[in-house]
């Protein structure tokens, strides 16, 4: 598969009117719609059950949206979803990998996936170099890595993809301190290379600290959404837990539950 | 793109701890089945000719033709019967033979090691059966749950990865990981029969390969199917719960309540109904053979021994007339329990089929001779034998053995015209008719077993079809 020329013109990643109502009525997203350009970081912000990983799904078209669509690229991913992909890296929580494989034949086998097939053992363990992982681990089998350690790997596979658009499911979820810390550079090192970055996360300091845009979703739906200029000088946990009081407050159920029961 | 997954299948595969305890396991069970089954066949080689042996020289000293009642010929063992037991070690194997009536069979192998009637002998058909197919399900359970539950389902298809060409690359890269190196354990297997002395002729080689063709097949069978149960789950959990359900069913339930509703369904007369029938009949042709002996009246002169020429001559026509009425009754309840006991099997079988198990038992044991009509070939085979060693009798001896009564003369001494004063010479047993107890003919072997070859190919189809489109609709989240 031929990879299709970039329209520098259109957003990286971009949702419009992103409806998901299921089979059992739940609306786990209601008309959301935003966009993330490239050289930004676009970070979602919500609870379980808010609907970011929905959100997520729908661009990797792992679900099909009700209504509304998600672009990558000008690219409909439910439409046109191989065309689509060639253009999306993915990092996902709680990355387990192959623990047979080493790091280097994990990201071997992800980086011929992603159609980096002629890459040299040195270009590949260069990427691990450049995400943290030491030269020492790169022949070790993922069985003994840490969950900074897999979740760097991972990293390393979104990297070598060299994707326009990188999404990232709550990546820092049980990361230490210095994991954490290390992976914030890094997503701002790749924002320097112009990639689009649309992050799902609970942790509110580590989308302060990154992100260009933050969006607070519930139910479904962002409530709010700023750049990171208006958040200047603005305490975002307040301002979220402001937020979702008023939510809590002025959102009716029209489904007559919230969407627990499916990844938000 | 299927090449790379193909690639990845193969090396995740073999580089798992599972994989290495398992194949050593299986490895070590499939060395030792050729290891036992050659040093099995060494020692039944031995103990066949040890009774040949035996037969002959209990044969020694006999002087008379007509003191020679009865002769034991015996199954030879075949090679590939120690792989594939089938029913080689329940059927007897010794038959006694007369010139007339039924013949008693004897010496069983688990007569011979009762030990073994209660575990059975491990050979490669077991090894096929329950535990190549228990490898299959332990590789297999987790090939899309587990990938769903490290996460790597997602990560793959983040990228442009059609779903078929994922599905079909697990599916041709574990069958392909697992069936290599399963082929290089069974050919070192093989290696060991002729360093045990066991020579195949050709056909048998061509019928071993079948048999391990028709495992593989087997093998694919359970393999397919666990990746399709793990098609249909999302923990790994419970893919193995269903994989091992679906195994037991399919090794010991199925097979055993199809025997066990077949049975209900088709009533066939036990052996002891048809003896006691049988038997009824002996003591009324018996009174009859009595009455016939108060009417023998001697014809012309009073020659002692044109006198016994006579009696013999009116004993065996007696005889005959006995013989022809047993023989009678005999075939009518023989056909009807033969045609009963036909119905009851295959309606047995087919519906054990359900079962794959079923098939790879009747195949293989199709291939290796050493199906249910092994015991049916031997008996048959008996009987040719006793109509050439009642001719033989009656040629040496003027009359035929196994009646109800036999009057010794003296013409049949030594196999010549006997002498008061000469010592009686032995009789020369090479004069016997050798028992012809052929082996099945590649058509007889082969031909029957291309059903059961023919299922599980099906089974491997529909398994893997069921595990396609399983996971075109499988949810990635």
């Amino acid at each position: 598969m031929t990879k299709d020329l970039i329209d520098n013109t259109l957003p990286a990643l971009e949702a419009t009117n992103l409806t998901k109502k299921y089979e059992d009525g739940v609306l786990a997203l209601d008309k959301v719609s935003f966009s993330v350009n490239r050289g930004e970081i676009f970070v979602m912000l919500g609870g379980n059950g808010a609907g970011k990983t929905t959100a997520i799904n729908i661009f990797l078209n792992f679900i099909e949206p009700t209504s509304g669509e998600a672009k990558i690229n000008g690219i409909v991913s439910h439409r046109e979803p191989l065309r689509a992909k060639q253009h999306i890296a993915f990092v996902s929580e709680n990355v387990m990998l192959y623990p047979n494989f080493t790091a280097l034949q994990n990201l071997d086998f992800f980086a011929r996936l992603g159609g980096k097939q002629d890459l040299t053992r040195d270009e590949l363990q260069a990427v691990l170099l450049r995400v943290g992982l030491q030269e020492e681990v790169h022949h070790k089998r993922l069985k003994g890595f840490s969950k900074g350690m897999r979740q760097k790997c991972g990293i390393a596979i979104a990297i070598v993809k060299d994707a326009s658009a990188i999404l990232l499911d709550e990546p820092t979820s049980g990361l230490d301190p210095k994991a954490g810390r290390d992976f914030v550079e890094l997503l701002k090192t790749l924002r320097d290379e112009n990639k689009a970055i649309l992050m799902s996360t609970h942790d509110i300091f580590r989308a302060r600290e990154i992100a260009d845009t933050v969006a607070i979703m519930d139910r479904g739906k962002i409530i709010m959404q700023q750049a990171a200029g208006e958040l200047a000088g603005k305490d975002l946990e307040n301002l979220y837990m402001q937020y979702m009081a008023g939510s809590n407050n002025h959102t009716t159920n029209t489904t007559g539950g919230v969407n627990a029961g499916h990844n938000s | 793109m299927l090449g790379i997954i193909v690639e990845k299948e193969i090396r995740d595969l073999l580089g798992s701890t599972k994989f290495a305890i398992t194949f050593a396991a299986c490895a070590v069970l499939v060395l030792l089945a050729f290891y036992v089954g050659a040093a099995r066949h060494n020692l039944h080689q031995a103990r066949y000719e040890a009774s040949q042996t035996e037969n002959l020289r209990s044969m020694k000293g006999i002087s008379d033709w007509q003191e020679l009642d009865e002769i034991r010929i015996f199954l030879p063992p075949q090679p590939l019967e120690s792989l594939v037991s089938g029913v080689s070690n329940d059927i007897n194997r010794t038959a006694i033979v007369r010139g007339r009536g039924d013949i008693p069979t004897e010496d069983s192998r688990y007569n011979e090691d009762p030990v073994f009637a209660i575990f059975r002998f491990i050979d490669l058909e077991f090894i096929f059966k329950v535990v190549l197919s228990l490898f299959a399900i332990l590789l297999g359970y987790d090939a899309i749950s587990g990938e769903k539950e490290r996460g790597t389902l997602r990560l793959s298809f983040a990228n442009s990865l059609p779903r078929r060409t994922y599905i079909a690359g697990k599916l041709i890269g574990a069958f392909l990981g697992l069936t290599v190196s399963l082929m290089v354990t069974i050919a070192l297997g093989i290696l060991i029969l002729p360093l045990m002395g066991i020579v195949l002729s050709g056909q048998e080689w061509i019928k071993l390969i079948l048999v391990i063709i028709t495992g593989l097949l087997y093998f694919g069978v359970f393999l397919t199917l666990s990746i399709f149960i793990s098609s249909l789950t999302y923990r790994s959990a419970n893919s193995f719960l269903i994989s091992l359900a679906v195994w037991v069913m399919c090794i010991y339930i199925i097979p055993g309540v199809s025997v066990l509703m077949a049975a209900r369904s088709v009533e066939v007369p036990s052996s002891d109904e048809i003896a006691y029938k049988k038997s009824t009949l002996g003591i009324q042709l018996a009174e009859e053979f009595d009455e016939g002996m108060n009417h023998f009246a001697v014809k012309g002169s009073a020659d002692p021994e044109e006198l016994m020429s006579q009696l013999n001559s009116y004993i065996d026509s007696l005889n005959d007339v006995r013989d022809m009425k047993m023989q009678s009754l005999s075939s009518r309840l023989n056909e009807d329990r033969s045609n009963r006991r036909q119905t009851q099997e295959n309606l047995a079988f087919n519906l054990a089929r359900i079962s794959p198990a079923t098939s790879l038992s009747l195949a293989t044991s199709h291939l290796a001779g050493t199906s249910l009509t092994l015991k049916n070939r031997f008996a048959d085979q008996s009987r040719e034998y006793q109509r050439a060693f009642g001719e033989f009798m009656l040629e040496k001896t003027g009359m035929n053995t196994g009646g109800m009564i036999k009057l010794r003369t003296s013409k049949s001494c030594g196999g010549g015209d006997d002498k008061e004063d000469e010592e009686p010479q032995p009789i020369n047993t090479e004069e016997l008719p050798k028992p012809m107890m052929s082996s099945f003919t590649f058509a007889e072997s082969v031909n029957p077993a291309l059903t059961d070859i023919a299922i599980l190919i099906i089974y491997n189809f529909v398994f893997f079809a069921g595990a396609f489109i399983a996971f075109l609709r499988y949810d990635l989240r």
